[in-house]
């Protein structure tokens, strides 16, 4: 049902193949919004090789990575890839309220969509790379539950898995599990770069109002387009929804309830910045690559406030339409559920030393239906098809 | 060295670091703006030069002060939102009178407020700017 409207709302844009574009009007935009609208491009956004991953951007290591992405036996049951949760064919997360790896868990799971462009990773930004927060999801008991010593003898058990590690890596399996692990953390890093969101909708209307093109900006639906107007205007939606990612890759607390379970609380960034600290693979650790530093930056002077507490990450809206649910937690099951909340906020919920950045949008349902219209067009339609399954290099075929 | 070149050199340190009313900026400092009191005065430039929201920068600064400055702090908000930066800057001397703060970020468009607390003769005086973002 969602992926039929979703095509409906594309074709309507004129985006899928032999779609006809419907001529609608355009929207008088002010100076100062179209200012805004600019800045949520252009797309997609170039992606820098990260210094604090050697392998970044090798095509041998993206290799690899794929190949272990799809890998079960790299957990402690042989029954969980991550994969598992990162479903491609979901636009790389699982549908669920909250995640389950070999054990139920407390938050929903992250689309890895564009995760290359993130400075922080999960929702607490527990970690400070995209390698070390894989490795996180490997020996996390509750995800897959693995150790160094069990992956490093997977990798050098394998035949394939052992080509392809020894074609990027150095010392064998053999030498070190912990290296071992770090290694394999960074190939998947190398492969999770590659996962890009294309164009969007909204990305050939800004590109046309940009350009003066009145005639391709009116294949933008009219709702989308007044959606898009409260978004950048009164809903103040981009104040931390904002640039090409439509996030500002920090952390918020945005009136929802931090209980997890009975007398257990999340703490969100407060906890996220204690467990990063305390992780051996940070970038202030042994197993930063980067020569001159500057990766790190954000590690060295980050430190925990009260205000962090229950705050948590802003996500990306890019391919928001295809990730339900929604939340840290996934207690809101549809994008309508989403935008009622920021409507109806409960300011008595929101942290009383945080923040006075929220307030009640008191939003017709009209305008509602306009915020969703525009954030579905936030799609890309591509997003959700996924890679093909993982190739074998010729080089380590048929071992 | 001479003491005529010592009495120069003396000279160029008092415009850098020394009392409020002879405070230059050194060769090569283009200050981004200049905050004053009555005895206290703030040069600072941004590196980059422009401000990206959610982008690390440094402040580079240079203090004169009577009496002279001990240590700076620096640091952000923005009181529209009441909240500060997520980040802890580190300031270190660079020389008399001289300071960079590294680690700042603003995560936001809006009204930040920058602020310079300049320690000297047991006293810390605030000299702060504001600096919009959109």
């Amino acid at each position: 049902m969602r992926a039929r409207r979703l095509a409906a709302i594309l074709t309507g844009t004129g985006l899928l193949a032999g779609a006809t574009a419907i001529a609608q009007p355009v929207l008088d935009f002010a100076p100062a919004e179209v200012r805004r609208i600019r800045q949520h491009g252009p797309w997609p956004a170039p992606v820098a090789r990260d210094p604090s991953n050697r392998v970044s951007g090798d095509a041998r290591a993206v290799a690899l990575g794929r190949r272990l992405f799809f890998e079960p036996r790299l957990s402690a049951t042989g029954t969980i890839a991550c994969a598992t949760c990162h479903a491609p064919e979901r636009a790389w997360t699982d549908g669920r309220r909250r995640g389950a790896g070999l054990a139920p868990l407390d938050r929903n799971t992250p689309s890895l969509l564009d995760a290359a462009l993130h400075r922080w990773f999960a929702w607490d930004g527990r970690s400070d790379s995209l390698w070390s927060q894989g490795l996180k999801a490997i020996l996390d008991p509750r995800e897959m539950g693995a150790s160094a010593r069990h992956v490093a003898a997977v990798v050098g058990a394998d035949p394939t898995l052992r080509c392809l590690y020894d074609r990027v890596h150095r010392p064998p399996p053999e030498a070190d599990a912990e290296a071992v692990l770090v290694d394999v953390g960074k190939a998947l890093a190398a492969f999770l770069e590659t996962i890009r969101s294309g164009r969007t909708p909204f990305d050939e209307f800004r590109d046309a109002l940009l350009r003066g093109d009145r005639r391709a900006a009116a294949a933008y639906p009219l709702a989308a387009q007044r959606g898009l107007r409260t978004f950048v205007g009164p809903g103040r939606c981009s104040v931390c929804h904002l640039g090409p990612q439509f996030t500002n890759g920090e952390f918020h607390d945005v009136g929802i309830p931090f209980l997890v379970a009975p007398g257990r609380v999340d703490g969100g960034r407060h906890e996220g910045i204690k467990r990063l600290r305390a992780d051996r693979f940070n970038l202030l650790g042994p197993y930063n690559d980067d020569v001159i530093g500057a990766a790190a930056t954000k590690t060295r002077h980050v430190e925990p406030q009260h205000a962090n507490f229950g705050q948590f990450k802003t996500p990306s809206l890019r391919n928001v339409a295809l990730t339900a649910p929604y939340m840290h937690d996934g207690r809101l099951a549809t994008l309508r559920d989403v935008v009622r909340h920021y409507s109806q906020l409960d300011m008595e919920r929101i942290h009383t030393h945080g923040e006075q950045l929220l307030r009640p949008l008191r939003l017709s349902e009209a305008e509602i239906d306009d915020l969703v219209a525009f954030l579905e067009t936030l799609t890309d339609p591509r997003a959700a098809s996924g890679p093909a399954p993982p190739a074998v290099p010729e080089a380590c075929a048929g071992r | 060295m001479s003491a005529r070149a010592g009495l120069v050199a003396a000279a160029l340190l008092a415009g850098v670091a020394g009392s409020a009313e002879a405070c230059e900026a050194p060769a090569g400092f283009t200050a981004r703006k200049r905050l004053a009191s009555k005895d206290v005065v703030v040069m600072f430039r941004t590196v980059p030069e422009a401000i990206e929201i959610g982008r690390h920068f440094s402040v580079e600064a240079v203090v004169c002060a009577t009496p002279p400055t001990q240590g700076l702090r620096v640091d952000a908000r923005m009181p529209g939102h009441r909240h500060g930066m997520n980040y802890r800057p580190t300031v270190a001397a660079t020389g008399p009178g001289r300071y960079v703060a590294q680690g700042m970020m603003f995560h936001m468009p809006g009204r930040w407020q920058l602020v310079f607390d300049v320690q000297r003769g047991g006293r810390t005086e605030r000299l702060a700017t504001d600096i919009l973002l959109e």
